[in-house]
């Protein structure tokens, strides 16, 4: 008796046949398999590069009404690390048109009296108007404005008896992103959500598109049964799915020095079960759209939004209100994102790993389940 | 009756494609469900959910000298809220461990004879291992830390020489005063960027998909044989997404308002013009997608290839400053970056015509551009 006589024999062969009939259809259509794999490398690219928090040469404009050493010097001490950049003079007063136009994003008022009041030894004090409508930006001048006004004031403060007041360190050290680079934060999640564009979409159209065109109905008419057309046809999907991993932590690496410090083996297996999920709901979302567009809408609004949003690829999830923190337990892109940067940054190895894939394994038996089970009643 | 009063047969041919499309539209219950509750419920998950504020992130102490003073100094520094402490470690090492765990974020380590060496001028370390994974957050939160002790050696200085009876030393003050976003929220200020993002999403790649579907099934033709000519055609297939454009903002500026607290301080006529002018660029863009498209999967793979890259450098999620210079120069050719400028200076500076006419003019160019050439080449296909 040979392999192919045996049930799982015959399994095999069937899902086997199907996968082969859709790698068919993906090569016919070489554009859409070639927009798939260029995609994520050009998004890689873009966003490691553009994804980035860090704000450096701000425009300051300075209303400087003192005009003396003194003021002169802080307005010097805002702009000589080129963490402000001079836009000119302003008129106090004319902020908030400066602000709406986008001339400066903070104006440094310094009044008059600002010398007279540090040779007094009062505090002289400067004042920092500042478009605060972008508070991650806005924030960040602030900590650099507090951190110039004190290192100024140490600067001035050198009096008898006190340059000899030894400073108490703070002694910082960052662990797994030293550098501090936004690339290094942003792959790992992006290489998550990039995969599950392309799984839930690519599926869900290609599925939608053959019911669509009747000829899913076809497919049901040969002896081939509901759960090896499902694993036939994610099976190919699945391929372009792991290609793309490799293609973004490929680029990743060789471009952003993305470091793989724990085990390739683990990656590729939580990509994949990653990918089964991706997959099972793009297929379950094509079963209840039955038209294209239909599916593109449901699959961006089901599975784009909550992989970019509620991952933790870009926003921390610790500051999300308890309902959204709660929905993110059931993204299957925030277990990936975890397990990724857990493996890649940290080196970590199954032992730590284990309750993301965990995760991810119930998720996909869960909706590759619902996907075929849907099925049947789409036919009847 | 005189010829005049009659309507124009474009009017009447346009008035009969859109009456189509309208029934069409409607038709379909899931589409507009799509065009209409969609961008409600994903205006309602961003505002909530994109906050950057670094606060309570978890902290381990290692305090290795337990003296009053060290005990004093850990409360004040975890006083901000910046760092949560969620728990102890013995030191670094174990620290490390933690973080190695995804146990904490962040350990504060205070070394032996800290409060001594403190009290007698002595030279002393305090130490923070962070995860720096996410550099915003590691960044916010040991400048946290640098700015507590910073302010603590200022007034110790102040307190010796206070002691030694000279007069203490003068400070420099930076007073911050803060428009328009004093209390330094996210979501007025994001909820604004997403009708950049949602209108883009939702006009772009329907367009292009619903002429990439026209396509493949042949109504276009049917059509095109009719005596309805194409720039007609055109337009009134454009109409209804004009409108549901329109409704999407409308809707997107109730819920920041009511929900947001999106401050309304400009004219709306601003952004209602920007808006229109805006939809010429996005409506553009789809209809050119739909026209170099064979099918409609290559329509959304076209769709998403245009939009990820333009959300991106839009200035929308993270700043156009911080961006590489090459990058900047490219963000001038994305009507997203327009547009997203004038609804926040908009909604949130009550910036008008006065001040935001260079952008209106960047939009009328593009829009102009992009359409008028989407509209050629649809002509050219449709023959």
């Amino acid at each position: 008796m040979t392999l192919a006589r045996t049930p799982a024999g015959r399994f095999v062969a069937r899902v086997g046949a199907i996968a082969w009939k859709e790698i068919l259809h993906i090569r016919r259509d070489p554009r859409t398999l070639l927009l798939a794999l260029a995609m994520p490398v050009v998004m890689l690219l873009l966003f490691g590069y553009g994804v980035s928090f860090d704000v450096d040469r701000i425009p300051l404009a300075v209303s400087d009404q003192d005009r003396t050493a003194a003021s002169r010097r802080l307005a010097q001490a805002f702009t000589e690390n080129h963490e402000f950049e001079p836009v000119g003079g302003a008129e106090a007063d004319a902020a908030d048109t400066i602000f709406r136009r986008h001339r400066a994003q903070a104006v440094l008022v310094i009044p008059q009296g600002f010398e007279k009041d540090l040779a007094r030894g009062g505090p002289a004090r400067a004042q920092l108007l500042l478009d605060a409508a972008d508070p991650v930006t806005a924030s960040q001048v602030l900590a650099k404005a507090d951190a110039i006004a004190l290192s100024e004031s140490r600067r001035v403060a050198t009096g008898p008896g006190i340059s000899a007041t030894p400073p108490l360190q703070v002694k910082v050290s960052s662990r797994y992103n030293p550098e501090a680079r936004s690339a290094v934060f942003i792959v790992p999640g992006l290489a998550a959500y990039l995969m599950a564009i392309s799984a839930v979409l690519l599926t869900a159209l290609t599925v939608a598109g053959e019911w669509e065109r009747g000829s899913m109905e076809q497919l049901f008419a040969s002896p081939v049964s509901r759960l090896e057309i499902v694993l036939g046809k994610l099976f190919p999907y699945l391929i372009v799915g792991l290609i793309q991993l490799l293609l973004v932590l490929g680029v990743g690496t060789n471009v952003f020095d993305v470091p793989i410090l724990g085990s390739p083996i683990l990656v590729i297996l939580a990509g994949t079960l990653f990918l089964a999920g991706m997959l099972g709901q793009g297929l379950l979302i094509s079963v209840l759209a039955k038209n294209q567009l239909v599916a593109t809408q449901a699959g961006s609004l089901s599975s784009l939004l909550p992989s970019l949003l509620l991952s933790g690829m870009l926003v921390p999830i610790d500051n999300m209100p308890a309902v959204l923190r709660l929905i993110s337990r059931v993204v299957p892109a925030r277990y990936m994102v975890d397990a990724l940067r857990q493996i890649l940054l940290k080196g970590n190895g199954f032992a730590q790993v284990w309750p993301d894939l965990l995760a991810m394994l119930i998720f996909a038996v869960v909706i590759v389940g619902l996907a075929t089970v849907r099925f049947k009643r789409r036919i009847a | 009756m005189s010829a005049e009063r009659r309507p124009s047969r474009a009017w009447i041919q346009y008035v009969a494609v859109v009456r189509k499309e309208v029934l069409q539209t409607l038709r379909d219950r899931r589409v507009m469900f799509m065009l209409i509750f969609a961008p409600f419920l994903q205006t309602l998950v961003l505002g909530f959910a994109v906050d950057f504020d670094v606060d309570r992130v978890p902290t381990l102490v290692a305090d290795q000298d337990r003296s009053q003073e060290s005990r004093t100094h850990l409360r004040r520094v975890l006083a901000d809220g910046t760092l949560l402490r969620v728990g102890e470690a013995s030191s670094a090492e174990q620290g490390a461990a933690a973080l190695d765990e995804g146990a904490a974020a962040a350990v504060l380590v205070i070394p032996p004879r800290f409060g001594a060496d403190v009290a007698a001028g002595r030279p002393a370390q305090v130490q923070v291992i962070l995860d720096g994974t996410d550099p915003n957050r590691s960044n916010v939160a040991a400048g946290a830390v640098s700015r507590y002790f910073g302010e603590d050696a200022l007034r110790r200085a102040d307190e010796r020489a206070r002691a030694a009876g000279v007069a203490p030393p003068a400070r420099i003050e930076v007073v911050p005063r803060l428009f328009y976003n004093p209390g330094l929220k996210s979501s007025p200020y994001i909820v604004p960027g997403i009708a950049a993002m949602l209108l883009v999403v939702v006009t772009t790649l329907v367009t292009a998909m619903g002429l990439a579907r026209e396509r493949e099934q042949g109504t276009l033709e049917q059509v095109a044989v009719t005596p309805v000519p194409a720039s007609v055609l055109l337009a009134a297939k454009m109409t209804p997404f004009v409108f549901i454009g329109f409704f999407d903002v409308l809707l997107l500026v109730t819920v920041g308002t009511w929900v947001f607290g999106v401050p309304l301080a400009g004219n709306l006529a601003v952004l209602a013009l920007a808006t229109l002018l805006y939809l010429l660029s996005t409506l553009g863009v789809g209809l050119l997608i739909s026209t170099i498209s064979a099918n409609q999967q290559q329509a959304f793979l076209g769709g998403f290839l245009f939009t990820l890259p333009a959300m991106l450098l839009s200035g929308i999620m993270t700043p156009v400053d911080s961006m590489p210079r090459w990058m900047q120069v490219l963000t001038y050719a994305n009507p997203l970056r327009y547009f997203q400028e004038i609804a926040r200076s908009n909604l949130l500076k009550g910036g008008g015509f006065a001040d935001l006419w260079p952008q209106l003019l960047a939009l009328t160019f593009f829009g102009t551009v992009i359409f008028g050439l989407a509209t050629a080449r649809f002509h050219k296909r449709t023959g």
